[in-house]
């Protein structure tokens, strides 16, 4: 490798630009930023995102721009985020911490987390929870472990890589009934084979259920506290009812943008993290996120730290499950 | 869900009024689904900041008009130069392109245009006649339903390959095997993607769908300029006369215009069926119930007006959960939710006692769209028609850009406009070897959601195959598919007897 020549000429160019180049610093955000989400159109994790940037890109002064690439539980959109994206803080991911870390611990993508993606704002806590049909013959959780003990019941779930998969996994283990998974590719899908009476019951994040009530009933919460008793019908945590220990399993949507971005340009991060947190302060974005259906108990900002633990704890029950959760055996 | 006849007149009033907002609509919806590759839903995506800054009203108008145009002008480019718009349009080559080849192409367009009208007005009154039934329909129409419901698509291959049995099969087959590439439809582990990122979400269907007809089209025109086998041009001053004698043979077949139309109707009520499932099983039945079922492939109108009303049926459908369950029935749906909700409106039964305008007005709005389309498409036949007479020096360049442009913008992946290429080649042998690329693209198409239905029904049966045999609905329907296979072997048969 050769050096660069220091040259007179090169000195002053250079020393000419520094003002440019210490105003364009100042000046971030020059130009919009492109968000990748790595799951499909028209779900929540966008609503949720556009709700937000709603109230964010008053304070950065620039759009965000959406790009989804959903395939694989998220592995597409994140490795593209990776691996084609540039590091420059212009570029972030939106996507739901639970699930998606699920999938880099049983897939082994190519990317590695905390190394490569960082999560600096989370959005939001989307308790799991068992859910069935209106006129479902199960009233209570109970009705339904004791019906699965007697045969294998069928669970409806967004995909098997899911914190709502493996709570019911662990109640099955915990209380010796048994549950069949089956996926159907996004809440939506879900929420309507329960409805139809496909599977027996259902397993996803409660805010989307919340939003069908009167079709569909919330039996039980993955989670230390029910917030949202009042629009649940008071449902029951499950630890409560069976004395389990099953760990909180919930759904997190999150900011995320390349580890190389922060440490490259450590100015821009402080910026991004500093305004998203006022976000949370703005009475329109907490108001269109109620209007795109999510419940308001359910927001809460999380830090880089927070984030980074609760990614690193979902990480870790995704191995204890391998097995249930993955064809790899 | 009721409603009385003075609200419906509001709703047709209110309706009419937003022209402005409809006709820009259409026209937009016009030219993107000329276009394969830029798809309704992207569209509307570009276009959110200003449907999100306009009045609701005005908004789901403007969606909707361009939702419906964009589901009936796919056909255009199928029928003139074999190359569907949309997956939606690709059973519309299959006739449609032979007419063009007999000289018929305004007639062509004449009939796929009344037919995606008519087909689209009907279904959309029907809609709003039926609602509560169609409500409760995209409920009782499960995966086990599914499953069958597409192997009628399926069945299509068998048709397609009548000609030379083994040669259509085996086109088939490999469209299937395409079809498994990409990540399980169970634990989402991937396979056969060859280490390619782009693959993980299975085969992308609009590279696949510009490779097998538009280059591949593009290579063969460009083959027989050099070699000098170029099949004699279609006439070259399209008449107004054509116009009416499409409109003499759409009324001919008004019947099927409105059955295909209600085959569209109810696959699009089922969450998630696609509008080209919609189109297979139409031109399937469609051959199926016809006396001259001889005559499809060679350029017989009712080839073309059973994808066609089908297709736009299912617009009518797919809006049909999105309303009334607050689920988004298709991707475009889905885009639309965004808009509503945005706008603080609660998708679901009670939007239709507490807004009525926005819940029975969607439906309203897409029949007023339709009606405005009579007007403004029929016209349109004749200039389009004039495509035929562009010399191949100049539509062959067209063609490959604009399709490979249109490869990269569905997903905008490099790779994609490559795959393009490279399916351009395999459709380009297929078409020199006599295997059909129709029967390639139903197995690339089909095959996905054939294998999502049938692994989450044998899952729900827990590993027992008579799980496929367990609804009253499911087993109507496989009665069905058997007279469907049965019937057309049965009546050859006896026709080579009558012969003999």
């Amino acid at each position: 490798m050769t050096a660069p020549m220091l040259t007179r000429r090169t000195l002053a160019a250079g020393l000419a630009a520094m003002p440019v180049a210490a105003r364009a610093q100042g000046a971030f955000p020059e130009r919009n930023f492109r968000v990748v989400i790595p799951t499909g159109q028209g779900g929540g994790a966008e609503r949720l995102a556009r709700s937000f940037d709603d109230g964010w890109s008053k304070l950065l002064g620039r759009q965000f721009e959406y790009e989804f690439y959903p395939g694989a539980a998220g592995q597409v959109g994140y490795e593209l985020y990776v691996a084609r994206r540039e590091p420059d803080a212009y570029n972030l991911l939106f996507g739901n911490m639970g699930p998606e870390m699920i999938m880099y611990a049983l897939q082994r993508p190519r990317f590695r987390f905390p190394d490569d993606i960082t999560y600096f704002c989370r959005i939001d806590i989307d308790d799991s929870c068992v859910f069935v049909r209106q006129d479902s013959p199960f009233r209570r959780i109970e009705d339904v472990v004791a019906e699965a003990k007697r045969r294998t019941l069928n669970v409806a779930t967004s995909r098997i890589p899911h914190p709502a998969s493996i709570g019911i996994l662990a109640l099955g283990e915990a209380t010796g009934s048994r549950f069949n998974l089956i996926p159907y590719a996004g809440g939506n899908p879900t929420m309507v084979a329960v409805m139809s009476g496909e599977t027996d019951i259902g397993v996803l994040p409660v805010a989307g259920i919340t939003a069908q009530t009167g079709r569909l009933r919330v039996l039980g919460i993955f989670s230390r506290e029910n917030v949202l008793a009042a629009k649940t019908d008071n449902a029951p945590t499950i630890n409560a009812v069976f004395g389990t220990r099953i760990p909180d399993l919930y759904s997190s949507r999150s900011w995320a943008i390349h580890t190389r971005a922060i440490e490259r340009h450590p100015d821009r991060f402080r910026k991004l993290e500093e305004t998203a947190r006022k976000v949370f302060e703005d009475r329109a974005f907490l108001e269109a996120a109620e209007k795109a259906g999510q419940p308001l108990e359910s927001i809460r900002f999380g830090d880089r730290a927070v984030c980074t633990e609760y990614a690193l704890g979902m990480i870790e029950l995704a191995n204890r499950f391998r097995a249930q959760l993955s064809a790899q055996r | 869900m009721e409603l009385d006849l003075a609200t419906l007149a509001g709703l047709f009033g209110r309706s009419f009024s937003l022209w402005w907002a409809i006709v820009p609509g259409i026209a937009l919806g016009l030219a993107v689904g000329i276009l394969p590759g830029f798809s309704p839903q992207n569209t509307l995506i570009i276009l959110l900041p200003v449907t999100l800054a306009m009045d609701v009203e005005a908004a789901l108008a403007f969606m909707i008009a361009l939702y419906c145009a964009n589901h009936l002008s796919g056909s255009i480019p199928a029928i003139l130069v074999n190359i569907p718009g949309s997956a939606g349009a690709a059973a519309t080559c299959i006739d449609g392109y032979q007419m063009t080849k007999n000289g018929q192409a305004q007639q062509a367009l004449v009939v796929s245009f009344v037919a995606s009208v008519a087909g689209g007005l009907i279904t959309s009154l029907a809609v709003l006649a039926l609602l509560p039934f169609l409500a409760r329909l995209g409920l009782v129409l499960r995966s086990v339903e599914m499953v069958v419901i597409i192997l009628f698509g399926l069945t299509l291959i068998a048709v397609l390959a009548a000609k030379d049995m083994l040669k259509g099969l085996i086109g088939g087959a490999f469209g299937l095997m395409l079809g498994a590439i990409g990540t399980d439809q169970v634990f989402s582990t991937p396979r056969a993607t060859f280490g390619f990122l782009e693959l993980y979400d299975g085969l992308p269907l609009v590279p696949v769908l510009i490779g097998l007809f538009a280059i591949s089209e593009a290579l063969v025109m460009i083959e027989e300029r050099v070699t000098g086998n170029a099949a004699p041009r279609a006439p070259q001053r399209p008449q107004w006369l054509e116009t009416v004698d499409g409109l003499r043979m759409a009324a001919r077949h008004w019947w099927q215009i409105v059955w295909t139309g209600f085959i569209g109707l109810v696959i699009g009520v089922i969450p998630g069926a696609g509008a080209y499932i919609a189109s297979f099983v139409a031109y399937q039945q469609s051959r199926l119930f016809s006396r001259t079922p001889h005559l499809y492939g060679t350029g017989h109108p009712p080839g073309v007006i059973a994808p066609e009303s089908a297709n736009n049926g299912v617009t009518s459908g797919t809006l049909v959960p999105t309303m009334a369950i607050g689920v988004p029935g298709g991707s475009t749906s889905a885009v639309m939710m965004i808009v509503l909700q945005y706008q603080g409106i609660v998708l679901g039964p009670r939007l239709f006692l507490e807004q009525p305008s926005i819940a029975y007005g969607v439906f309203v709005m897409m029949t007023v769209a339709y009606l405005f389309m009579v007007a403004l498409i029929l016209p349109l036949a004749r200039y389009a028609a004039k495509v035929v007479t562009v010399p191949v020096h100049t539509i062959v360049p067209l063609i490959i850009a604009l399709t490979v442009v249109g490869a990269f913008a569905d997903r905008e992946y490099l790779f994609d406009m490559a795959l393009a290429l490279v399916f351009g080649v395999i459709g380009y042998v297929a078409v020199r070897t006599d295997y059909h690329v129709t029967s390639i693209l139903i197995g690339v198409l089909l095959g996905p959601i054939f294998e999502r239905y049938l692994l989450r029904s044998l899952r729900i049966g827990q590993g027992d195959i008579l799980v496929l045999f367990s609804s009253p609905i499911a087993n109507v329907l496989w009665c069905l598919l058997v007279v469907s296979v049965v019937l057309p072997i049965w009546r050859e048969r006896r026709l080579a007897r009558t012969a003999t």
